[in-house]
């Protein structure tokens, strides 16, 4: 019998009661699955813990599904609106464009193409087998094509074109370099001749293909898919055009001098045209007379650096003419728009995090969501930290990225799931992989399976539970010591801003929190300025700027630029997202430091071992000394599910010149972490040897306390692994008295306790 | 670290490396514009090549994707210009003699190399056709090019006959079975009145020479440029059918008889047709040679003419036309040019069919290949001679690596892995068995690092069968999209005894390297 795969997505992260909310699921050597509503509990399964935990609840979806497997298209591309079929093109024609491909070597690519790859049918401006540009045509029966002489450099920029009369046949390709000092990856001082100039009278005429005009790919069919796109180009491209005539070498010289509207033009894209301050949808715009509009499929990257780019300009907004950039790349792959399986409308639930459990024969699978009150009514908001699910999401570290082994300092273990990953690239990566041509993943979409967000999930390259199930930890904790909370999303936040925050007396932090947007970074600030409270139990947390597109919170963006620990690296002048026009990287860098907000940030990380706080002499003052209510011991948390302690994997300090409030007491650090702790690049300027735990007294993790206006507070013990310490025994422990010491005050309105501790101390010891 | 000592110690011997370039470069500046033309009726253009570009100095230069065009064009050019320039009478029957078996040759490779058909009836179907072209033209007067196209039905039919039975028996048998044909013409041609066995041959045929030139230097000529003429026919049609359509089927078929059916290929029919069309044009080659002869001769059913005939093949190499062309070449100069030696002709001949045989693969046209397989073989061998496994390349050995910075971390790694090895101690395992995560002693830190940080291919990771309870070691592949693969099938119960068996496994891999 073949393997059951069973997979699939919610079309939403969060849900309140009454509101709609559709599975989509696809389906392996079964026809049905068995599909229960479930309550998670705990999702890490290290025997230290109380293991995997669920509860089944009695909803609307419980019952057999008919299931199927479910197809997905991957790769960007853009598809022309051509409702009059005017790039049929029975005449003389020239397809032009500027491209700075990036993998010519990886096989036949179509850059502009109305070409049916199953019949033969229709023509193409692309990149052949052999890395050469290449014109090619067909009638439905046979194929002819015209190359260039040499393969395409991969990251440098050219004006491509292809002169076509059908009447003589004659194809005349037009391949020539286009000189910037910025924008290629070899100066003109490499002797390098890119170019070339080649006519070719074809035997063959092309028949239309009856099929939409592309860019950077082709269209193809198959019995089990049916149509899809094919033959997709890896790079960027810029201006490009269709004229209705074969273009001369003069005519395209010129174009080389200075883009313009040749006569006889049918579509003239105009790639940089549309950008606002705000941001850049998908929208290609023909600025010829015919408006034959593009749309870009899985988000091509927009504003990239365009053939003519300045090198001083920095941004889209600045100069939007010299960003014409349009990347494309053949994994992006944002929505599988697979077809709903089964929907409810939610029935009155309990908020918290639930699943929808499908089952067939030993494969089981969830699909989590996220419940919301209806209306909040508790005092304890539980903050899922969904941005940065998305940005981990199906990760694929362990097995691809070559450094991962020496940051996590762990030999990666890995499970069924990172195998069934690797099979489906087409579910897309996290921003911590890279396209297929080696640009960084900007983009990350919850409307996909994610592999990474299920119970019972370990991390390959760190072999701890990470993001989702780990955060099940604080679930379980919550739950077990009988809290009412409320969960809520990052997305929520984001959307709502500060209005999400306010109902709560206090919002906990997931343990990795890592991924802020601007709106949800300043909801929490105001919220803590108008006596919010929130437990910062992140580590590395509020650390990357990310946007989300006004109209679509599906998709979040991202781009690691210069500083910050980063599995890549955006290129010079595409540093700004396209969804907002903002700038991304580390929001340090951007002036607003985690520790202006949560009192610390990142210092240091590390997988092989997590260690335990001891206590900070400033924790006896009376006005903290509360939080350690009913713990003797000086160390705390020598134990946990991450690492054996509860101090570790990522961990944050107390920094007065990054905005640490002045007022804020180190309660408890960590120590004794291995040199497999380094400080983060950010902290450094000159490198120099002893960065590391042995030797380096930053490489700890700062439990701080400090107040905020109107009687809020922030508790921060600032690290991954505290969360996944307090289930330990059951959660009897001191980890937990000391978050249960915290939150129970924080949950409370009014003063907090110690407030009045604040006179001038007269010591006489 | 001694790695000063070392690194003397270990300078492979080294010597001066690069090639200079003696024939002229063709450039290609990109921007001038080229025009490629078609050869007509075809996709194919005149001058097939394309532009490389130089990786020592970035020069674009022009390289003919296949030079054996120009080969062909040249030696054709000569094989029919210097018989008419030595103009002897010899010279001019051996090379008509030449051409002709040149001719057969290629329609007999394509039975046995492209159909696959060990028939040994090749001579037989021109003797027939000849026979009866001959015939008819003595009987019923018709004219040369009449006798041409009987030929050419009488070979089809003849093909046909014979070709049947192919489809049914295996290769030996069939081999007997054509050679019983053969024989059984020879007899028949021998006894019968009709077919001139008093006469020793059938003669007085309609023939394509002018009466005053026959047997005179011109008519000769003429008889070599036609017998010529019809060696490049054949030759056009060995390439229709090897190099297209039904070629290739075959050459599907022959890898794989099961695949071929998988693809609906029906493989004995295209057999049989192949077997068809060699048989057509080998009854031509019998009309003409009738034409020729003006009659035909038992000779043409003679063993010994069947064995001159495989002699070529098996000299000039099974499956090349070209090797077809000038193994016969070779014999028929030996044969036909050096009588004056007598039977030692036949005993070179031999000599070089057993020395092409046991030396040489693919016949003569195979040797180029062979060589340059040879030489790298050669080139292997030596180079693992010179240097220390995992080592420092060596000058020639560095020419071919692209990224050069490999040619420095291969040095740089040598040294470091050296280092290492001294690190390695019985209480360094013994300290990662008792504690394989955390804080390390210096020398295991190091070695530890060194691990990490190694390349993905071929990299012992974990794979974790039951939650806390079952780990196997498995090998990572280092390429996007492809699993990992097994190494053994131990489970280990915890992580940490999982963990210190990859350190281990690791630590074997730097001992050995
Ligand atoms: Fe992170």
């Amino acid at each position: 019998m073949a393997k059951i795969v069973l997979t699939g997505y919610c079309d939403r992260f969060s849900v309140k009661p009454g509101e709609d909310i559709s599975f989509m699921v696809s389906a392996e050597g079964t026809k049905t699955a068995e599909v229960q509503l479930v309550r998670l509990i705990h999702g890490d399964e290290n025997p230290e813990g109380p293991g995997f935990i669920e509860k089944e609840v009695d909803g609307p979806i419980d019952g057999s599904h008919s299931v199927r497997k479910q197809h997905t298209q991957a790769g960007s591309f853009a598809r022309i609106d051509d409702p009059d079929t005017r790039l049929a093109l029975g005449q003389a024609f020239t397809l032009w464009a500027m491209i700075w491909p990036t993998t010519p070597e990886k096989g036949r690519q179509g850059i502009l193409a109305r070409w049916s790859i199953t019949h033969d049918r229709g023509y193409a401006l692309g990149i052949n087998g052999d890395g050469q540009l290449e014109f090619w045509v067909g009638d439905g029966k046979k194929t002819d094509a015209v190359h260039a002489e040499v393969p395409l450099r991969p990251r440098q920029w050219y004006l491509v074109a292809v002169s076509y009369d059908p009447k003589s046949g004659q194809a005349t390709l037009y391949q020539e370099r286009v000189e910037t000092r910025y924008g290629n990856l070899l100066s003109k001082i490499t002797p390098l001749d890119m170019n070339s100039h080649v006519t070719e009278a074809l035997r063959i005429r092309p028949a239309d293909a009856e099929l939409d005009f592309l860019m950077a790919g082709c269209h193809d069919h198959n019995a089990d898919r049916g149509d899809f796109i094919g033959q997709l180009y890896n790079g960027k491209i810029d201006r490009c055009g269709v004229v209705g005539r074969a273009m001369s070498r003069a005519d395209l010289d010129a174009m080389l001098q200075e883009v313009t509207q040749p006569a006889d033009v049918i579509a003239h894209w105009d790639t940089s045209e549309g950008y606002s301050d705000k941001g850049i949808g998908d929208d290609i715009v023909d600025t010829g007379p015919n408006k034959l509009h593009g749309r870009g499929h899985n988000r091509p990257v927009r504003g990239a650096t365009g053939y003519n780019w300045n090198g001083r300009d920095d941004c889209f907004r600045l100069a939007p003419h010299q960003f014409g950039g349009v990347w494309f790349h053949d994994d992006s792959m944002l929505d599988c728009q697979w077809k709903a399986t089964f929907s409810m409308t939610l029935p009155d639930l309990k908020s918290g995090v639930y699943a929808a459990r499908l089952q067939a024969g030993d494969t089981i699978e969830h699909l989590p969501f996220f419940v919301r009150p209806k209306k909040p009514g508790s005092a304890i908001a539980m903050l899922i930290p969904t941005c940065s699910y998305l940005a981990y999401a199906n990760d694929r570290l362990g097995l691809e990225f070559p450094t991962s082994q020496l940051v996590s300092a762990h030999v990666p273990v890995f499970h069924e799931w990172d195998i069934e990953l690797s099979k489906h690239p087409e579910y897309a990566s996290s921003t911590y992989d890279t396209y297929s041509d080696g640009a960084g993943v900007c983009y990350s979409s919850r409307l996909r399976p994610i592999f990474n967000m299920r119970p019972k999930h370990r991390m390959a390259g760190t072999a701890v539970a990470w993001q989702f199930p780990a955060d099940m930890s604080i679930i379980y904790w919550l739950e077990t010591k009988g809290y009412d909370y409320d969960v809520i999303t990052d997305e929520d936040l984001h959307r709502e801003g500060k209005d999400c925050l306010s109902p709560y007396q206090v919002v906990i932090n997931g343990t990795h929190a890592e991924y802020y947007s601007e709106r949800m970074l300043d909801a929490t600030e105001d919220y803590l300025a108008e006596g919010g409270r929130v437990m910062y139990l992140s580590g590395n947390g509020y650390y990357w700027a990310v946007s989300f597109r006004e109209d679509d919170l599906s998709c979040m963006e991202v781009r690691k630029l210069d500083s910050g620990s980063r599995a890549w690296q955006a290129l010079p002048g595409e540093h700004y997202m396209a969804s907002n026009g903002e700038r991304s990287g580390i929001w340090r860098n951007r002036g607003r430091p985690p520790q202006k907000i949560v009192g610390t940030g990142f210092t240091s990380e590390g997988m092989d071992e997590s260690k335990p706080y001891r206590r900070m002499p400033d924790s006896y003052h009376k006005s903290v000394a509360w939080i350690f209510e009913g713990v003797e011991e000086e160390l705390i948390g020598d134990f946990g599910l991450a690492a054996g302690g509860a101090a570790g994997i990522e961990i944050d300090r107390y920094d007065l010149t990054l905005g640490t409030p002045p007022h804020t007491r180190i309660l408890a650090s960590s120590e004794g972490h291995s040199d497999s702790y380094p400080r983060v690049s950010e902290e450094i300027a000159f490198n120099f040897p002893g960065q590391g735990g042995t030797q380096h007294y930053h490489i700890r993790a700062d439990m701080t306390y400090f107040t905020t206006l109107n009687n809020g507070a922030v508790w921060s013990p600032s690290s991954i692994a505290w969360g996944q310490a307090l289930p330990w025994n059951n959660g009897d422990n001191n980890v937990s008295r000391v978050m249960a010491n915290v939150l129970d005050a924080f949950a409370k309105p009014g003063p907090l306790p110690g407030a009045e501790y604040h006179a001038e101390e007269k010591h006489w010891k | 670290m001694a790695i000063d000592k070392q690194s003397q110690h270990s300078a492979p011997s080294r010597s001066l490396v690069g090639d200079r370039g003696w024939l002229p470069r063709i450039r290609l500046a990109g921007q001038r514009s080229l025009t490629r033309y078609r050869i007509p009726f075809t996709r194919r253009t005149w001058f097939q090549g394309h532009a490389v570009v130089n990786p020592r100095d970035l020069t674009r230069q022009y390289k003919l994707d296949d030079k054996r065009p120009w080969f062909w064009i040249g030696g054709l050019i000569a094989a029919l210009i210097i018989p008419i320039l030595v103009g002897t009478n010899l010279a001019l029957t051996a090379a008509t003699t030449f051409a002709l078996y040149a001719a057969i040759n290629l329609m007999w490779m394509l039975v046995i190399g492209t159909a696959g058909i060990f028939s040994l009836a090749t001579l037989a179907v021109v003797g027939a056709s000849a026979y009866l072209a001959a015939w008819f033209s003595i009987e019923f007067g018709i004219t040369w090019p009449v006798m041409l196209l009987l030929g050419t039905l009488v070979g089809l039919l003849f093909g046909a006959i014979i070709g049947l039975p192919a489809l049914r028996i295996d290769g030996l048998y069939f081999a007997l079975l054509t050679m019983g044909v053969v024989e059984l013409c020879r007899v028949y041609v021998l006894q019968s009145r009709t077919f001139g066995s008093a006469t020793g041959g059938l003669y007085g045929a309609d023939t394509f020479i002018p009466v005053a030139w026959q047997l005179k230097t011109p008519g000769l000529i003429l008889g070599y440029v036609a017998a010529f003429a019809v060696m490049l026919a054949m030759l056009g049609i060995y390439r229709l059918v090897n190099g297209q359509r039904l070629g290739l089927l075959l050459a599907t078929a022959r890898e794989s008889e099961a695949t071929a059916e998988a693809l609906g290929i029906n493989y004995q029919r295209a057999r049989f047709t192949v077997f068809l069309i060699s048989s057509a044009g080998l009854g031509f080659i019998g009309g003409f040679y009738a034409t020729y002869f003006k009659g035909a001769s038992p000779s043409l059913f003679s063993i010994d003419q069947v064995m001159l005939l495989f002699a070529m093949i098996v000299i000039g190499g099974l499956g090349r036309a070209e090797g077809a062309v000038v193994g016969t070449g070779v014999v028929v100069v030996l044969d036909k040019m050096f009588t004056e030696f007598g039977p030692i002709r036949f005993i070179v001949i031999g000599l070089i069919m057993l020395g092409v045989t046991l030396f040489a693969r693919n016949g003569l046209f195979g040797i180029r290949d062979q060589f340059v397989e040879f030489r790298n073989k050669k080139k292997s061998e030596r180079r693992s001679g010179r240097t220390e496994k995992g080592g420092e390349p060596l000058p020639e050995e560095a020419t071919e690596i692209r990224d050069k910075d490999q040619i420095y971390f291969r040095r740089f790694d040598k040294r470091l892995r050296d280092h290492l090895k001294t690190l390695v101690t019985p209480e360094v395992i013994e300290e990662h068995r008792l504690k394989p995560l955390g804080q390390h002693s210096d020398p295991l830190e190091r070695v530890l690092n060194y691990f990490r940080g190694a390349g993905g291919e071929n990299k012992y990771v974990l794979y974790e069968l039951k939650a806390n309870t079952e780990y196997k070691i498995i090998v990572t592949t280092g390429e996007k999209g492809i699993p990992p693969r097994d190494v053994d099938s131990t489970i280990y119960t915890s992580k940490n005894e999982a963990l210190h068996a990859v350190f281990l496994k690791r630590v074997q891999d730097l001992m050995d390297s």
